[in-house]
């Protein structure tokens, strides 16, 4: 995709789009001082003399201020320090005694492989990814509800590192994977990405749609997209163009709400995917189909007349009229409502409730059967113009709350009185959700109920299968009980009818007939309109896709942008279409400017800020043009930010210390050459494998390197030059995985559903969306299966962060961190000391050393090994020999692990 | 970023004394601001009240004839202005169910559900036209507490220790006393410390529960941890750090975690009586009304809000309310009900927090806020509730460097948006920081590629209610 000012031909995904108009980017006056991460990348000599190249760049830059590199490492530190930085786990003291043993080059890099090849690797790299992502299981704000289904984007990460998948196909995949590699559902499940951040629910969700703060909701999440994706792959600070022109670099405020284009159709939503290629891609079709029928594409249309779908609508009329024969309406002789409403028999034989509104209400219904066999009930609820939004419950909205539905049976002359007739299963065509869903209406509990919001002005259905159905004589009076006895004030039915059948459940249960199309089915054919057999037919179709789509195996959810979920209440339903993105004069709604196109940046010399998107093109060819734009070649960004990035987690600081802004507030990088010649080098000679990168970086003198400062003190204090390697502090993730590590308790699954380590209280689970504001993490056990898992596998609480973890530096997932923190503060002490995980961990470690020897001396000698991989000098020996005497092994090892020699890498 | 990370790391590493030299370069920086601060900060601490879920101002504060007159009326604000509200639809007119009269000298209007508070309006300034930009909880609350609508930013407290620090090594700069039901909107972010090092964030008070601070203590399960035990450990560890700092000269970082150790000694050799209200006599119990269920709650944690600042504390935050659907200041349903039981639990506890601060004499600089995040409309809800109205809502401040009695601004006719004198969550800001001492403009930090300030790109000190 490098085409510029011309027409060209895409190829996405094996769709063909014509007439893509690409223009040439807009001109700007030449910048005095150009911004260096935008040069132009340009191959470098490796600078002259032996050895690594990444060395030969450092070392120039030493002999110009007189520095020397520092000895190499010892091989206890180098090894502690390979293990950490590819596993995020220590080595055993028994491997760290074998390398000291043996400390060649052959055998440190036959660890390198080894490590590499660990999943263990992608579990430790797919954290570095997640800061950046800000990936959480939690959406935010200020309910911070669960995210259950953001997990299967955090194994995505975490398997495509480990096998290594070259950089532009992972960018790809997490900006357009379902349109680039639509066979692959695994680049379905990479769109977690654009989703990973946080969301506001109420905004979303609760607010009206259409209110301002609704639709500046969002614009701010568009603005979350947009800044992730160019804050990770470009390196800059996109948002700072939201309100008005990028004040530092150059980047345009219209840009700005170009790139807001791009991701103008998709919302934040869980995704359908299969791990089966075939099924992924039937249900991604169907899913399709059922976009084009919703749009009526004119595509659509125009096969609405073909044969083959007028014989489908044949088909479907004739078993809709044998499925509707299967029913016969109870005649409905006594009809009393408890709470005082009018319940009146309508010409159709349904029955109609005005009148007063009771807080609660039961219709009581009594009917005479003809005789014979009944396996079901059915309940048709039914809009009517009379209800609010037609209804068809009474509450303000439309909605209906039946609590429980009882029936009983009186069969004249048995001398018996009524009988319950006990229902087995419910369904419906429509459930307001799991919780309000129609078998909550045979609970027999008075607090749960069925009802149908925010489907309203539309029939519903409900059958009941009775659980013996029975032969009943004629003249059996069945009586029905319609109960609207719960909390919720005002929500009985409106409108209703009543049928029974001798069928099946399955084989009578109907579609919901909206009023048009049964009033379309009650003409005769020939004197249908042509509009009214289009709006046949594609109510026909859309049943069939229904079926088809509900005929796949169930379906796996990821969390990820997608413009095909089921709306969420009345403000939050996919665009229809791409939404209109305008450029906002200070950020503002109430200034929209002129409507923008899907663009990029023009900053980058040789590269059109244009997106090859053809006018009405599908929203996914907008992302996909992105993703193009994103790993062409010439974008020299991608390429210097991810080697920088991978730099920076190997030195604990970057080449540019920020790694997150190449901009003219970022910071200058310290050898401009090497990073562009890693830049060059990882692009071209590696074809983006970064296990390549991990073995050039770590092989080479300068990683090597003692962290001993001695020379450069008085001249690059900042160890800017690299003459000695920096001192970095164990991130809370391997704290916390060392901890189980030592404690011989790590659970080393890979993957799956995020492990809950709180105590959830309060008037509502955290997962069905109630208050999240009691997370107890103290009284979780901290020997339950899920403490023992992987730091990476926790659930991430967003506003509610586990407070160990928390004091250690780790993001809480508020906004992207490109650079963990390293403070040294109080409560971090206070963590370290009396956190319950912590101490437990210290317990086991004790009684696992305790098994070795008794002897306080060995004791303190193992625990040494264990946790500090060394042996402890006399006066450490004595120290904690007799502290172990008086106190315990337990606290000794706690000692140990809140040691600074534990905590920071040398 | 890193350089200036690094200083102020090393600078604040304790959120303790010691980051307070920072302050005069912050002053230095910008001398042309058209407000220049006080020479001597005004304040030297900051107690705030904040009413978590939008406390309505148009039946505590804000007094509306045309309310009364058009009550069951439908609200038509006129010249084509558009009336919406947040989660509903907009019903009519609604008077307060609450009584109003004029009170002190000032002859401040309150109702009658703030009979305890009403006492006092000869010492608060009002800010009667105060604006959100956002109508829901989360964005609202983040302005409020932040300045800015979106998480990842620090709040109030936090940009307050990070330029100045505590006033003692032996307490944490800010301090954050959540309700007794739970956390507020946006749980923990509401005390965060956002981009700022770690060590200014809110140290969290749950006054009631049986370990106040997270950490504080192990476990009572973990019976092999003695006070014995610690105290020789931590002089064990001491030394164990001394050695290995010792081999590897040049790293403050080392040091910096040796003395956070000590830290933490001297914090929870202080928490125990900092929150030991043994002390404090029956009379003054009673006033904070420890002794009545409504008010014992917020009550003891305003009574502990005094007793901090006593002891050095810059920032306290107390929290009514928690981030539920009921319980807080967000009375969607029932007014007279849930505004009349938020009310009642707040009202004497403040009250007496700011009679008992002056008799002690702290109020001559320390600054008492009383605030909330958004306010609520002048239509009903439902049949007697309100929706959230980011349009006017009503803050009061009283004590030092604050002119009182004194009202700034005015709501419209029907206490739907604010009018005149308008003031924003920045002018709010600054006027903080102003009173204790510092610049708006000049209190910044470097992040994701802009130099941040608690009042972003705005904010205006608001005069007329300093003294």
């Amino acid at each position: 995709m490098k085409a510029d000012g011309a027409t060209v031909i895409l190829i996405l995904g094996g769709l063909f789009i014509l007439g893509a108009k690409v223009g040439a980017a807009p001109s700007r006056s030449p910048d005095p001082h150009p911004l260096w991460s935008l040069a132009p990348l340009v191959k470098r000599a490796v600078p002259p003399g032996e050895g690594h190249p990444l060395d030969a760049f450092i070392r120039i830059k030493l002999q110009q201020k007189s520095l020397k590199p520092s000895a190499a490492a010892a091989p206890s530190a180098l090894i502690r320090r390979l293990s950490y930085g590819l596993t995020g786990l220590p080595p055993t003291p028994e491997e760290v005694a074998l390398f000291a043993a043996n400390p060649s080059a052959t055998n440190y890099e036959a660890h390198i492989e080894r490590w590499l090849a660990s999943p263990r690797y992608g579990e430790h790299w797919g954290r570095h990814w997640l800061d950046v992502a800000n990936y959480a299981d939690t959406h935010g704000n200020d309910h911070d509800y669960a995210r259950p289904q953001a997990w299967p984007y955090r194994d995505y990460v975490i398997r495509s590192l480990n096998e290594d998948k070259p950089y532009a196909r992972f960018v790809q995949e997490q900006v357009a994977g379902d349109v680039l590699f639509p066979e692959n559902p695994q680049a379905t499940v990479a769109l977690g990405f654009v989703a990973a951040g946080p969301w506001d629910h109420t905004l979303m969700v609760t607010v009206r749609e259409d209110t301002v703060d609704h639709r500046m909701a969002q614009y701010l999440d568009r603005d979350n997209m947009v800044s992730t994706v160019i804050g990770t792959f470009q390196s800059l600070t996109i948002h700072c163009a939201r309100c008005h022109d990028h004040k530092f670099d150059p980047i345009s405020q219209r840009e700005y709400y170009s790139l807001q284009a791009v991701f103008a159709g998709v919302d934040r939503a869980n995704r359908p995917f299969d791990s089966d290629s075939q099924v992924h891609m039937k249900r991604q079709r169907l899913l399709g189909e059922q976009r084009s029928l919703q749009q009526r594409s004119p595509l659509l249309l125009a096969q609405l007349a073909s044969p083959e779908t007028r014989r489908k609508v044949a088909e479907w009329e004739s078993l809709q009229s044998q499925r509707e024969a299967a029913w016969s309406m109870l005649r409905i002789e006594s009809a009393v409502s408890t709470g005082g409403a009018t319940l009146t028999r309508q010409p159709d034989g349904s029955w109609f409730a005005s009148g007063k509104r009771p807080e609660r209400d039961t219709y009581i219904l009594s009917a005479r059967h003809s005789g014979g066999l009944v396996r079901v009930l059915r309940l048709q609820v039914l809009p009517d113009e009379r209800l609010p939004q037609q209804g068809p419950g009474r509450w303000d909205n439309g909605n209906l709350h039946l609590t429980e539905l009882k029936a009983f049976a009186s069969i004249p002359h048995s001398g018996e009185g009524a009988k319950p007739i006990t229902f087995g299963r419910a369904l419906s065509d429509f459930d307001e959700g799991a919780a309000i869903s129609v078998t909550q209406a045979i609970d027999g509990k008075d607090e749960t109920q069925w009802g149908i919001h925010p489907r309203y002005g539309q029939p519903h259905e409900a059958v009941f299968e009775i659980k013996d159905p029975t032969v009943f004589p004629e003249g059996t009076v069945l009586t029905v009980l319609l109960e609207h006895q719960g909390k919720t004030p005002g929500h009985g039915v409106g409108r209703f009818r009543l049928s029974v059948s001798d069928q099946q459940p399955s084989a009578t249960l109907l579609p919901p007939l909206a009023g048009e199309v049964r009033g379309i089915l009650a003409l005769p054919t020939a004197q249908r309109s042509s509009q009214q057999e289009l709006e046949l037919a594609l109510f026909v179709l859309t049943q069939e896709n229904q079926a088809s789509l509900a005929a796949l195996p169930a379906a796996q959810q990821v969390y990820a942008i997608t413009r095909d979920f089921p709306p969420d209440g009345l403000n939050f339903k996919p665009a229809v279409h791409p939404r209109p993105v305008h450029v906002l004069a200070r950020g503002e709604l109430s200034k929209p400017g002129a409507l923008v196109d899907p663009g990029a940046l023009s900053c980058i010399s040789q590269l059109s800020s244009t997106l090859p998107v053809p006018d009405g093109a599908d929203e996914s060819a907008r992302r996909a043009a992105l993703a193009g734009w994103l790993v062409d070649d010439r974008n020299v960004l991608t390429w210097r930010s991810i080697v920088n990035r991978v730099w920076s987690w190997h030195f604990g600081r970057g080449l540019c210390d920020t790694p997150n802004d190449f901009g003219k507030m970022g910071g200058a990088p310290s050898h401009p050459e090497l990073l562009d010649w890693l830049a060059l080098w990882f692009r071209d000679e590696a074809k983006g494998s970064l296990k390549a990168l991990h073995r050039l970086i770590l092989t080479s003198e300068t990683w090597r390197q003692s962290t001993l400062a001695d020379q450069g003190t008085s001249i690059d204090a900042d160890n800017r030059l690299l003459w000695r390697q920096n001192r970095v502090r164990l991130s809370a993730e391997q704290v916390r995985d060392t901890l189980l590590d030592l404690a011989g308790q790590l659970d080393l699954t890979l993957g799956g559903p995020a492990a809950i380590q709180f105590i959830s209280k309060g008037d509502a689970t955290f997962m069905s969306g109630g208050n999240p504001a009691f997370l107890d993490y103290e009284h979780f056990d901290p020997d339950a299966n899920a403490s023992r898992r992987r730091a990476i596998y926790r659930f991430l609480f967003r506003t509610v962060p586990d407070p160990l973890m928390d004091a250690l530096d780790c993001p809480d997932g508020s906004t992207a961190t490109p650079v963990r923190g390293s403070s040294s503060t109080a409560q971090q002490a206070f963590a370290l000391l009396n956190d319950p995980f912590l101490i437990r961990q210290s317990q086991h470690i004790a009684t696992r050393l305790g098994t070795k020897t008794s002897l306080p001396d060995l004791q303190a000698r193992e625990a040494f090994q264990l946790i500090l991989l060394r042996t402890p000098n006399d006066q450490e020996s004595a120290r904690f020999s007799g502290y172990i005497r008086q106190h315990g092994l337990a606290n000794a090892c706690q000692l140990l692990l809140n040691s600074n020699e534990f905590l920071f890498l040398d | 970023m890193a350089t200036h990370q690094t200083r102020r790391d090393f600078l604040g590493t304790f959120g303790g004394g010691l980051s307070g030299i920072a302050l005069g370069s912050l002053l230095q920086r910008d001398a042309s601001a058209a407000t220049p601060p006080p020479r001597l900060p005004k304040a030297k601490r900051i107690i705030q009240l904040f009413m978590n879920g939008g406390a309505s101002q148009c039946d505590l504060f804000d007094y509306k004839p045309e309310l009364i007159k058009r009550h069951g009326q439908k609200f038509d604000p006129g010249s084509g202005a558009r009336v919406e509200a947040s989660v509903s639809v907009p019903g009519a007119l609604m008077k307060s169910p609450f009584d109003w009269a004029q009170h002190g000298q000032c002859g401040r209007w309150v109702s009658s559900a703030l009979p305890h508070l009403a006492r006092h309006v000869d010492d608060m300034a009002f800010l009667m036209a105060m604006q959100s930009k956002s109508n829901v909880h989360g964005p609202a609350a983040y302005l409020q507490t932040s300045g800015f609508s979106l998480p990842g930013f620090p709040c109030a407290g936090a940009w307050v220790s990070y330029a100045l620090g505590s006033l003692s090594e032996n307490v944490p700069a800010f301090v954050a006393l959540p309700d007794a039901r739970g956390l507020p909107y946006n749980g923990r972010s509401a005390f965060t410390s956002g981009f700022l090092p770690a060590n200014h964030q809110g140290t969290i008070i749950q006054a009631s529960a049986a370990q106040p601070m997270t950490h504080m203590r192990a476990p009572v399960e973990a019976a092999h941890i003695t006070t014995q035990s610690r105290q020789e450990g931590l002089e064990v560890l001491r030394e164990l750090n001394a050695m290995h700092a010792e081999t590897r000269p040049g790293d403050s970082r080392l040091t910096a975690r040796m003395q956070s150790y000590e830290l933490a000694a001297r914090l929870q050799l202080s928490a125990p009586e900092l929150l030991d209200l043994t002390g404090e006599t029956e009379a003054t119990k009673q006033l904070y009304g420890l002794d009545l269920p409504a008010t014992s709650d917020f009550g003891k944690r305003c009574l502990l809000a005094r007793r901090m600042i006593e002891r050095g504390v810059r920032f306290v935050q107390v929290w009514s309310g928690h981030g539920g659907g009921s319980d807080n200041w967000d009375n969607h349903g029932d007014i007279p009900r849930e505004l009349g039981s938020a009310a009642r639990s707040m009202d004497q506890p403040a009250a007496a927090l700011l009679m008992d601060l002056k008799a002690r004499g702290l109020l001559e600089d320390t600054l008492l806020v009383w605030t909330t995040e958004f306010g609520r409309m002048p239509f009903s809800q439902g049949s007697v509730g309100r929706d959230h109205n980011g349009g006017t809502f009503v803050s009061w401040l009283a004590g030092a460097g604050i002119n009182p009695g004194v009202s700034v601004g005015q709501s419209d006719e029907w206490s739907w948006k604010a009018a005149t004198d308008i003031v924003t969550t920045y002018d709010f800001h600054a006027t903080l920081l102003h009173l204790l001492g510092i610049q708006h403009e000049a209190l910044s930090f470097r992040h994701s590629g802009i130099d941040r300030r608690l009042t972003d790109v705005h904010g205006h000190v608001i005069n007329e209610i300093l003294s």
